[in-house]
């Protein structure tokens, strides 16, 4: 865990050293060492430093979503996505571009509101028909209800070539360009899911011992399902909402942080803490070298960068089969 | 006399039909060689913002035509010369064209785009002559080349000729103007992100306009041969901006909404560009998705009333 | 075996060679046909301009009115043929993934195929410097897709993580890229891929349908080969071996049919995967649970492929929905309750 930590620390100061631009490592160790002449100070402070604070919290968020997700439903290949908030926040940015904002004055709020509204969706369904405590169900339910959301998205664009031509922008996700208000606005979700995991996390370990034994010390499994789903909403919701939808994030993050981390549900989510940050800005900081002077979307290389990852965690370990 | 096959017989009838309502033919060079179009056709039916364009500059107004915008929109500027009741009848989205809609209108001659599929050529030139334009690398002036295919397609050379020739007589007319007011320089050509702005392409349509107005454009080396724009340039590289006018494409209504939305971004503000004011934002629509003569007039309407007040 | 005909079985004999089908099955099929039928005609009559139905036959034999002759045989009978073919091709091989995990949720899909044929069809659009026509492309990409994958999961089952894993991380990296060639072109290249991100089945290559019904000729009787192991699989492995089913074996036979028709199914239509979701389902739920609905997967695949394009042609006529939208807009709610549901078989 402190080797990870570790390596985060100087992930994160390699991004606020690195940068499409031209101020070099050494400039911006000057600024930190408060040194540093005017524009590598704006750079460094308004752009990097802003970027990077904002990546760890993403890559936290989208780390903590996926492993509370995969150990609520069981199911270790699911993902936030599948619970329709990622979709759901699509939906709500592309109504709200189809109505008339455009990509450069979108609010924060929409994508989180969207995220919120397609967990709830999916939470109404499922317990609508009385199955709120089969967590399969749960994710059959988000997956379908994504499809929808996705297709009713696509429907949009097909109508209205303008939306068409903005969200695709939206869609491939990116850190740049978010101020600290921003994060701000967000934080308060933040802390709210914070605490729920921190209140919960010992009812999921109970939980993985089966749902008997869990009632049986007194837990609830069914409040401790819906408090994790409510959990991950928020943490999607906030991290869509900062930088758009980063696939890929909350499967790989909590498969690896499985495989160092072993069975206890706690373990593994304390490891996504220096986890999720470290892959987000390890994509960040390719994305801006790999086409400098312009940048590529974080999108595309978390998914190029956890492939990879993902495969090797399989191959290594022996997994039980389906 | 032997029986023909079902769909032998189909085409049989249909080719004979089309053959007696061609009177005289043209002959235009396509995409995919050479097509025999009628001299003076009647009902057009355009599958492309371009060829729309080009048809309506030369006073022919297609019966039939792909929307662009939601419902049965097309292009606002496209709208401004559509009169009344005389509108094409919609024939499907620019993303999924429906052939039926388009046989329902009997057209005697259809107008694509080079992006059109070799299937839906194949079942449209049965339909009635297809006129694709060859797909060209990008470069400033490759509207003229459609537009003149479209003319020529239209029986129309000489009145598609000169709505070029007005359009390049305006444009210089224009840079003189400018440089009376002492209005030169380069200018920049982006769409505003908040990740960061696509720089669009000097062999983008609207930059051979620009150009032709006096304010060339530069697209600072980042958009290579084949891209349209960039991908979104780092904002630590904004002053990689060097225009003199920066305008600004937005695709909404409210151009300065996204100028004030830009202006949140500190990297932006800081622009020496948007501290001398000279930042225009514009309607993107036709900045950076449409071409044709109209399209140009109204690039050169809208230049004209942001530098010249 | 002695006694007669077990119960809700016909027994045919021809000469010397003898058959048994299950009744129920053939009752099934019948009446799935008898609903496609239908549904086809109605296909070749309604659209943007309606036929009267006495004037489809002319029309089909290409005499009467030459502009209906030709709407009939030009525009809608070879896309009512592409969606027969390609609906039972998708509800078929979702058919067979789906009894090959025992999972009501498995498509091809989830190996990455959708979104590899996606990835290669777009890019030969939006200009690689290819010069192989989209479905072609489709076709290599989702081979390409597959081919990776399995490579992925050498040395384990086919049914192991590695293998799903390794299929979502492909399908996850080509999605991605597709992603970001959509972003960096121009509205009007990205327009023209648009029909290959969502499925549809205006003006589609007549190459690729001959190529699917190929395809679906020697799929379909193959897949009915295997029809005996095929029940077997869906028990535990012990037990499935117990009953003499060579199970890795069988299981990439299986799987290799099963991405073969969804390949050739795309490489038409483009990911329409849905069907493969849909057409079973309804299969299941009609047939008996003894054995696998394969031929009424595949009619029921159809005839949803059908009705699904018919509606997207006559909701918002003149503007036509796409095949994949509708499929998944009205396929997603209904899909919602069906697995909601208590059900008689186990997910």
């Amino acid at each position: 865990m402190t080797l990870l930590v570790a390596l985060l620390a100087a992930v994160a100061i390699a991004s606020v050293m690195l940068g499409a631009g031209d101020v070099t490592p050494a400039r911006a160790l000057a600024v930190l060492l408060g040194r540093g002449d005017d524009e590598a100070a704006f750079v460094v402070g308004s752009l990097r430093a802003p970027r990077t604070l904002i990546g760890i919290v993403v890559g936290v968020s989208l780390g903590l979503a996926g492993a509370l997700l995969q150990a609520v439903s069981r199911n270790p290949l699911a993902e936030p996505g599948l619970l329709g908030v990622s979709a759901g926040a699509a939906f709500a940015v592309g109504v709200a571009l189809w109505l008339g904002a455009s990509a450069a004055t979108l609010r924060i709020a929409v994508g989180q509101l969207g995220a919120l509204l397609g967990c709830v969706a999916v939470l109404g369904v499922v317990r609508l028909r009385g199955m709120g405590d089969d967590p399969v169900r749960l994710v059959l339910a988000g997956a379908a209800f994504s499809a929808l959301l996705a297709s009713l998205t696509s429907l949009l664009l097909l109508f209205d070539q303008r939306t068409a031509d903005e969200i695709r922008f939206w869609v491939v996700g990116s850190l740049a360009g978010r101020h600290l208000e921003d994060l701000v606005a967000v934080l308060p979700s933040l802390a709210v899911a914070l605490g729920i995991i921190a209140v919960i996390a010992r009812p999921l370990a109970a939980l993985a011992l089966g749902e008997r034994v869990a009632s049986g010390l007194g837990h609830h499994p069914g409040r401790v399902r819906l408090l994790v789903i409510l959990a991950v909403a928020l943490l999607v919701g906030a991290a869509t909402a900062l930088a758009g939808p980063i696939a890929f994030v909350g499967l790989v993050v909590p498969f690896a942080a499985r495989a160092l981390a072993g069975p206890d549900i706690r373990r593994t989510l304390w490891l996504c803490l220096p986890l999720g940050p470290l892959m987000v800005l390890v994509a960040d900081i390719v994305s801006r070298l790999v086409v400098a002077p312009s940048e590529l979307p974080i999108g595309v290389l978390t998914a190029l960068l956890g492939a990879p990852v993902l495969v090797a965690v399989v191959r290594a370990r022996r997994l039980p089969t389906l | 006399m032997p029986k023909l096959p079902p769909i032998a017989a189909g085409i049989a009838g249909l080719a004979t039909l089309l053959t007696f309502s061609v009177a005289q033919a043209a002959s235009v060079d396509t995409a995919h060689g050479e097509v025999e179009v009628p001299d003076a056709p009647e009902r057009v039916v355009t599958l492309y913002e371009g060829a729309l364009d080009a048809a309506l500059a030369v006073e022919v107004t297609p019966v039939g035509a792909v929307t662009t915008r939601g419902g049965d929109g097309v292009a606002r500027y496209i709208e401004a010369h559509l009169e009344g009741e005389n509108r094409p009848a919609i024939v499907g989205v620019v993303r999924e064209i429906n052939l039926e809609a388009v046989l329902a209108e009997r057209p005697d001659l259809i107008l694509a785009a080079p992006q059109l599929s070799d299937e839906q050529y194949t079942l449209l030139s049965r339909i009635a002559p297809t006129v694709v334009p060859e797909a060209r690398e990008l470069a400033a002036d490759n509207w003229k080349h459609e537009a003149r295919l479209f003319g020529a397609s239209l029986g129309r050379e000489a009145a598609l000729e000169s709505a070029i020739d007005e359009v390049e007589a305006r444009a210089a007319g224009l840079a003189e103007a400018l440089a009376e007011t002492g209005i030169d320089g380069s200018a920049n050509l982006v769409r505003w992100m908040p990740q960061g702005p696509l720089v669009m392409s000097e062999a983008l349509f609207t930059s051979g306009v620009l150009a032709a107005a006096g304010l060339p454009v530069d697209d600072a080396g980042l958009v290579n041969q084949r891209g349209v724009h960039s991908d979104p340039l780092s904002l630590e590289n904004l002053s990689r901006l060097e225009g003199d006018w920066m305008f600004l494409a937005t695709l909404n209504e409210e151009g300065d909404q996204a100028l004030e939305a830009a202006k949140q971004s500190a990297a932006f503000a800081r622009l020496p560009v948007v501290n001398k004011g000279q930042v225009i934002p514009v309607d993107g629509q036709l900045w950076t998705s449409a071409n044709g003569p109209l399209a140009a007039q109204a690039i050169l309407d809208d230049i004209e009333s942001a530098l010249l007040p | 075996m002695n006694g007669g005909t077990p119960s809700g079985y016909w027994h045919l004999t021809l000469g010397r060679a003898s058959l048994l089908l299950e009744r129920r099955a053939l009752w099934v099929g019948a009446l799935l046909l008898s609903a496609l039928l239908p549904a086809s005609l109605a296909y070749l009559v309604l659209g943007t301009e309606r036929l009267p139905l006495a004037g489809l036959w002319p029309a089909l034999q290409g005499s009467g009115d030459p502009f209906a002759a030709f709407m009939v045989q030009e525009l809608r009978l070879p896309r009512l043929v592409a969606a027969w073919l390609s609906g039972a091709a998708f509800a078929l091989a979702g058919c067979l993934m789906q009894t090959l995990a025992r999972n009501r949720l498995a498509t091809p899909g989830i190996i990455g195929i959708d979104n590899g044929a996606t990835a290669f069809a777009v890019a030969s659009i939006v200009g690689l410097g290819v010069s192989l026509a989209p479905p072609a492309m489709a076709l290599a990409g989702g081979a390409t897709a597959a081919a990776i994958t399995f490579g992925l999961a050498s040395g384990g089952d086919t049914r192991g993580y590695r293998f799903i894993v390794g299929g979502i991380g492909i399908g996850a990296v080509f999605g991605a890229v597709t992603q970001l060639r959509l972003a960096q072109v121009d509205i009007d290249s990205a327009n023209a891929a648009y029909p290959w991100t969502v499925g549809t089945l205006n003006s589609r290559s007549p190459g690729a349908v001959t190529v699917l019904a190929a395809g679906l000729a020697l799929g379909l009787p193959l897949a009915l080969a295997l029809g005996r192991s095929l029940a077997g699989l869906r028990f535990p492995d012990a037990v499935a071996s117990g009953l003499g089913i060579p199970l890795k074996r069988r299981r990439l036979q299986v799987l290799t049919l099963a991405v073969l028709l969804t390949a050739l199914a795309v490489a038409l239509a483009g990911p329409v995967g849905m069907v493969g979701l849909i057409g079973p389902e309804i299969a299941r739920s009609l047939s008996s649970p003894r054995g696998v609905p394969l031929v009424a997967s595949a009619l029921a695949g159809a005839l949803v492929m059908v009705l699904a394009d018919l509606v997207g042609r006559l909701l918002l006529a003149p503007i036509e929905l796409p095949v994949g939208i509708v499929t998944a807009i009205v396929g997603g709610p209904w899909l919602l309750w069906i697995l909601l549901r208590p059900s008689r078989s186990p997910v």
